[in-house]
């Protein structure tokens, strides 16, 4: 049981802050995922705490022990390769073996270690197999008890599902998350997937160019992004610019998009230009409605199995997303007149960047 | 780990200029002294330039490397693509037997052309017999062919390469578009693989003008570039190493210049295309495909005919230099009752020299690829010098370094083994890196990552990853220090003497045609049965000879 501290860790690559000083506590047994668009530097974090990559500045801690300064082969950090770096001139055995034979466990031992650790992949019995007789779930399974045998401090994933088709990928990332759950290991994970993060994580961190922009619980992150980039990345919020209007006590109206939106509380002064996040979900069809509703044309419909997303064009053209439930029938016709209702309360403001 | 490197990358520099870098600016240093003292001076330059013969000399190589590179480009583009994307007959053992003129000795295909269309040749005497005359092939002429039939894999093994990394969606979005076959193939096919193949050809060049081996078979008195620097150097007659020095010095200028040519045209002209899977074949007519068939296994069989033929000659009675029809080992008693000594220096030499350039090789191609700085590129650069400098003139380097003096080689079998290492050393580390470039690098993290430490990783499982590959490489290594000729003849005792040695001599004496027949055959032996054996582990390196 460990805990992994980062403290005012940075990396540059020539003039880009590829992790520009990130601070973060990764409490033990927990799993915490960076999750960040592309060059993020989400993975150059990772390969920090692993050893691959330098640690210009800052520290790094499991526990009170600091690992930053200590050679990659010491410090005890199963890894989870993204192309599972399986080592094709050894056996499966000889793969989960592999650390337990740079630890020098006594020879005797190690059988039963391996078998341990293939079981709990369901991998029971492979032992003898090649590599590239193995199916891609299968070597990525390998390569997670490859590290399990080790008894790691703590298990870093980097983007461990990306090579695996979608159906896998979800599998997958119940297992690898009962797994972490069952042997209570800290746990550092990597991924674009914003599904994938809410899905696994106790924990998440949204990076954006070296920087942490929020963390917090899967349920903080997607319901109260603090930052109009987070709101945008995660479920895809709709950012509609617009200026602040008048306060009547209770609400305070918005010009925006060629309409007005009602926005709950005082989120500015009269006249300050402001952006507002409106989740795709947070808009329904309204009928007969009693609250505020937007005023807005169909362009397009995508039918996704349990929910269909509208495609509407506000007033003065600007598209929205809207969320809604697959059962429902919506007039499919493009150029059909919508009224959406909403709730105040769930719109979020954010100041012009 | 870091230690490891500095280690290898200081020692292979401290060899390099020793061993390469020393002798040639000694060789720099007596082209520009009078007499190998006084002043410098650019004096040698002139009288070479004044020189009607040495301008000639220059001109014939220029001339015969050129054909070779146009010739061999003509013949290697339409043949690549006809073994990339048409489903030839027999395509594997043919992509097998066109990779051999590259290792098998060149100087035997052009004592083969000798020995078929030379003054007293089979052939020769055969038509003459029926009235028909026939010109000598000696010259310029039988160069060429010869440099055309032993070089052209140069440009067909990446051209091949070329052909079949284009996507067949790329071909595909051509036609998709509206262009018929032809156009595609001119307009997309072609440009894409076009760097490739003027890369080979370029090297194609280079080999063609450091050659040494075939202009002194067939040069008879014309003059050579390559051959005239040897005569200037270790002729009795005409002796005068500072003029050697010069012509040598041109020649080297000459090879940099193509290879630096070659080396940028590559970097700015390679396209990304990046196939998952090769092309399939084209659906090509019968007549065809009929056409295709009989162009590619004429090629390559045109091209190993020289050598089939001296390995048949050789089981033939001379009588002097006069051929009979009596089959018999005679050729074989007369080269070996004098002594199996060269066999054995040859076998030896040969396999020091693989074993060496391998272990230097090796490490030096992991770090050049794995670690990028200033040191590993500088090594990459100096390590690829060899490349241009050829073997004649690495010799007259080494006998001039280390003729006398605290480290006194000349005489030895080490001196040998030392220019065979450096002349192999540019393939031994590039098709380490190849290797290397193969081998993921999470793989090395995934095992420090499980607590070994890098050195322990690069020992137990980086080496093991590699040796498949390597072991392709020392073969090939071996195969061409036992045929080589071109630094041997300059540095060799007649302690130290070996097979490609014993044929100069049997040929230049013109009066032992049968047992040069026996070594040449020897030699053939030597360098094509290990090929054939391996062939499949060497399929893969292709690339990489190049």
């Amino acid at each position: 049981m460990t805990t992994i501290r980062l403290d005012s860790v940075s990396r540059t690559f020539g003039a880009v802050r590829a992790v520009d000083n990130v601070s973060a506590t990764i409490e033990q047994g927990k799993l915490f995922t960076l999750l960040g668009p592309s060059g993020c530097g989400k993975t150059t974090l990772l390969r920090m705490i692993a050893g691959f990559a330098e640690v210009e500045a800052g520290s790094i801690w499991f526990d009170d022990r600091r690992i930053d300064t200590l050679p990659a082969h010491h410090r005890n950090a199963g890894m989870v390769f993204q192309n599972y770096a399986i080592f094709p001139n050894l056996t499966v055995e000889g793969n989960v073996a592999y650390g337990l034979r740079a630890r020098k466990v006594n020879p005797a031992d190690i059988p039963a270690r391996v078998e341990k650790a293939l079981d709990r992949v369901r991998l029971g019995g492979y032992g003898p197999r090649w590599p590239h007789q193995l199916s891609g779930g299968q070597l990525q399974r390998v390569a997670i008890a490859r590290v399990l045998v080790i008894e790691p401090a703590v298990l870093l994933f980097d983007e461990p599902l990306s090579n695996l088709d979608a159906q896998l990928r979800t599998q997958m990332r119940v297992e690898i998350r009962q797994l972490q759950q069952s042997l209570g290991l800290t746990t550092v994970y990597v991924t674009h997937d914003q599904e994938e993060a809410l899905a696994i994580s106790d924990r998440i961190a949204i990076l954006r160019s070296g920087k942490i922009e929020q963390v917090g619980s899967p349920e903080e992150i997607y319901q109260r992004p603090q930052t109009a980039f987070v709101a945008e990345f995660l479920g895809g919020a709709n950012m509609l610019p617009g200026v602040a209007g008048t306060f009547d006590g209770h609400r305070t109206q918005v010009a925006s998009c060629g309409t007005t939106i009602s926005v709950h509380g005082k989120v500015a002064k009269t006249g300050q230009k402001l952006f507002l996040s409106i989740r795709p979900e947070a808009l329904r069809l309204a009928e007969d409605s009693e609250g505020p509703v937007l005023q807005a044309k169909l362009v397009l419909r995508e039918f996704l199995g349990q929910i269909q997303r509208l495609h509407a064009a506000l007033p003065d053209g600007t598209q929205i997303r809207v969320s809604t439930l697959g059962s429902l029938q919506v007039a499919a016709t493009a150029g059909a007149a919508l009224e959406f209702a909403y709730d105040p309360a769930q719109i979020i403001v954010y100041p012009v960047p | 780990m870091k230690g490891f490197r500095y280690t290898i990358v200081f020692g292979a520099l401290a060899l390099l200029v020793l061993f390469l870098l020393y002798p040639l600016s000694l060789v720099l240093d007596a082209s520009l002294r009078v007499n190998g003292t006084g002043t410098i001076t650019l004096a040698n330059y002139a009288q070479i330039f004044a020189s009607k013969y040495y301008v000639n000399s220059i001109a014939n190589s220029l001339l015969a490397a050129a054909f070779a590179t146009v010739g061999a480009t003509l013949i290697g583009t339409p043949l690549a693509f006809c073994l990339a994307r048409v489903d030839v007959p027999g395509k594997t053992v043919l992509l097998t037997l066109a990779t051999m003129p590259l290792v098998l000795p060149s100087f035997v295909a052009a004592y083969a052309l000798v020995l078929l269309f030379g003054h007293a040749g089979v052939v020769t005497t055969g038509l003459r017999s029926i009235g028909i005359p026939i010109g000598p092939i000696y010259g310029l002429t039988g160069i060429t062919i010869v440099f055309l039939l032993t070089l052209y894999p140069y440009v067909l093994m990446p051209a091949i390469a070329g052909f079949r990394a284009i996507d067949i969606s790329i071909e595909e979005a051509a036609r998709n578009l509206g262009g018929s076959r032809l156009h595609a193939f001119r307009t997309v096919l072609l440009p894409v693989a076009m760097p490739a193949v003027l890369a080979g050809a370029l090297l194609v060049f280079i080999e063609a003008l450091e050659n040494f081996g075939v202009p002194v078979v067939l040069a008879e008195d014309r003059p050579f570039l390559a051959v005239d620097i040897f005569k200037l150097f270790a002729g009795e007659a005409d002796n005068n190493p500072a003029a050697a020095g010069a012509l040598s010095v041109l020649l080297i200028a000459t090879t940099a210049i193509v290879l630096l040519v070659q080396r940028r045209y590559l970097n700015k002209h390679r396209f990304a295309t990046d196939a998952r899977t090769a092309p399939p074949p084209l659906p090509l007519s019968p007549g065809w495909r009929v056409l295709a068939t009989g162009f590619s296994w004429g090629i390559v069989v045109l091209s190993l005919l020289p050598f089939l033929a001296v390995l048949f000659i050789s089981f033939l009675h001379f009588r002097g230099p006069v051929l009979t029809w009596q089959l018999g080992l005679s050729n074989y008693s007369m080269l070996l009752e004098g002594s199996f000594r060269p066999l054995y220096n040859t076998l030896i030499l040969a396999t020091i020299t693989a074993i060496v350039a391998t272990l230097l090789g090796a490490p030096i191609g992991y770090i050049v690829t794995r670690h990028r700085g200033v040191l590993s590129t500088g090594l990459d650069m100096i390590g690829m010098v060899p490349f241009a400098v050829s073997g004649t003139v690495l010799a007259i380097g080494l006998i001039i370094a280390f003729n006398s003096g605290l480290l006194t080689l000349t005489g030895g079998w080490l001196i040998l083994v030392i220019a065979y290492v450096v002349r192999k050393l540019p393939f031994c580390i590039r098709s380490s890196s190849a290797i290397v470039h193969q081998i993921e690098p999470s793989l090395e993290e995934a095992s420090i990552n499980l607590g070994m430490s890098p050195l322990r990783t690069f020992v137990t499982l980086t080496v093991p990853l590699m040796a498949s590959g390597l072991i392709g490489g020392m073969i090939l290594v071996w195969i061409t220090a036992a045929s080589e000729l071109s630094s041997t003849i300059v540095l060799y005792t007649s302690r130290w003497s070996t097979m490609t040695v014993r044929m100069y001599h049997f040929l230049e004496g013109g009066e032992g045609a049968g047992s040069a027949s026996a070594a040449a055959a020897i030699l053939i032996l030597f360098t094509a049965a290990p090929l054939l054996l391996v062939h499949r582990r060497l399929r893969r390196q292709d690339d990489t000879i190049l």
